[in-house]
């Protein structure tokens, strides 16, 4: 007999929670978002299934990306250890998370970022990985730097790591930015402050955990995601 | 009694979402592991474009549907156990300087209740939330299509160019603006 719960509630969004669609100071919002209201659809299983391997058309790539031996990347090493949970507080287990950064100067590896911030070769700054039985993974990285947004116009953003994750339906899809606690770009961030909700920011913003003894050499930051949507177990017949 | 956990905020992918994400093979369904999936292959392409109509490069689309049965390969079909087991219903492509995407897959079948149709998200820089759209191949009765002004409707049919090859142009704002859904 199945034990897990596979038919998922989706509720309506707490929309002070997530950020405004058009944000001023950032160009390119009002150009790409509709200007037609978003229609109301009644869910159906289309929906309310999604995409639960998708391992098997993406390459995994590992949580530990700050490189080892000769070849450590340059910065100041962390462990993100992140959980991630439904709206009801349970793990969400087996999805496929992926991360992207920054290196400690602020530079991408992207074709996108021709700035002058140095490259550093022993930092890719991508992660792809899967959630483990407890919906938590580990992120072995260095903190990302600050960088300025183009068109130039004294916005920077505050250092911050990309997560996209899959979750167990189509309407459980999320693409985030987590923040670092006491930056003070983060208070002047277009991005982060798209969000009206003080406490839903605040959410955004991982927390530092104390220093101890294990690991001697990293901070540990630690992190909570919640994905759209609740189990519903179906009633036996 | 557990308290509600409330969604975590979304936030725009940015320009900087790695090349190496859109893994090679990953924009086309039609094949798994090796295995071919049941079912007449198709070709859907596109160009998604912002309110001036310029191309928007380095945007991602990605796609679920149902296999050619109308099953979807997930617990929550009660038909799932009869999901082809060579389909995995989703894929991932990335917008090239023309603004064009482009998917391999086959045509669903059409789910109970439902027309046969895709599931499309984009993301991209200066998108703030995901945008979700469906992607119908006829105007046959469903529930989704329906939701939809009259006037709108084809905006969301796809356009037949040869047998098996079909055209879906998003336009992000503007003029002839793709419906986009509030969930």
């Amino acid at each position: 007999m199945l034990s897990i719960a596979v038919i998922t509630i989706i509720q309506p969004r707490d929309e002070r929670s997530q950020p405004a669609r058009i944000v001023p100071g950032y160009p390119q919002t009002p150009w790409r978002n509709p200007q037609q209201p978003l229609l109301q659809r009644p869910p159906t299983l289309s929906e309310l299934t999604g995409p639960l391997e998708v391992a098997k058309r993406v390459r995994l790539l590992g949580g530990d990306i700050a490189g080892h031996g000769e070849r450590q990347a340059i910065g100041q090493l962390i462990h993100l250890r992140v959980r991630v949970l439904d709206e009801d507080g349970a793990p969400v287990a087996g999805t496929v998370v992926e991360i992207w950064q920054a290196n400690s100067a602020g530079r991408y590896i992207h074709p996108n970022d021709d700035d002058h911030a140095p490259v550093d070769a022993n930092f890719y700054g991508a992660a792809r990985l899967v959630t483990d039985e407890s919906g938590a993974f580990e992120l072995r990285t260095v903190k990302p730097g600050a960088y300025p947004v183009r068109p130039r116009g004294g916005w920077w953003r505050p250092p911050h790591i990309h997560l996209s994750l899959f979750g167990r339906v189509w309407l459980s899809r999320l693409v985030t930015q987590m923040y670092f606690p006491g930056e003070p770009l983060n208070a002047r961030d277009h991005i982060l402050n798209a969000v009206p909700d003080a406490a839903a920011r605040e959410r955004l913003v991982a927390q530092l955990l104390p220093p101890s003894a294990e690991p001697h050499n990293a901070l540990v930051f630690e992190h909570q995601i919640v994905l759209r949507g609740r189990a519903a177990t179906p009633e036996q017949p | 009694m557990k308290g509600r956990f409330v969604p975590t905020g979304e936030a725009t992918i940015g320009p900087f979402f790695p090349p190496r994400y859109v893994d090679a093979g990953a924009n086309d369904l039609g094949v798994l592991e090796g295995r071919k999936a049941k079912g007449e292959p198709i070709e859907i392409h596109g160009r998604v474009v912002q309110e001036d109509g310029t191309p928007l490069e380095n945007l991602l689309v990605e796609i679920w549907q149902a296999d050619a049965g109308g099953i979807f390969r997930h617990p929550a079909d009660p038909r799932h156990a009869q999901a082809d087991p060579d389909f995995l219903g989703w894929g991932r492509a990335a917008t090239d300087n023309q603004g064009s995407y482009r998917f391999r897959t086959i045509r669903p079948g059409a789910p109970q209740g439902r027309a046969p149709h895709i599931n499309f998200m984009v993301m991209c820089s200066g998108l703030m939330r995901i945008l979700k759209t469906t992607m119908f191949f006829e105007k046959n009765a469903d529930p989704v299509l329906g939701a939809v002004p009259l006037s709108r409707q084809q905006l969301l049919i796809a356009k037949p160019e040869k047998p098996g090859l079909y055209r879906f142009d998003i336009r992000l704002r503007g003029e002839n603006e793709t419906p986009f859904f509030d969930d």
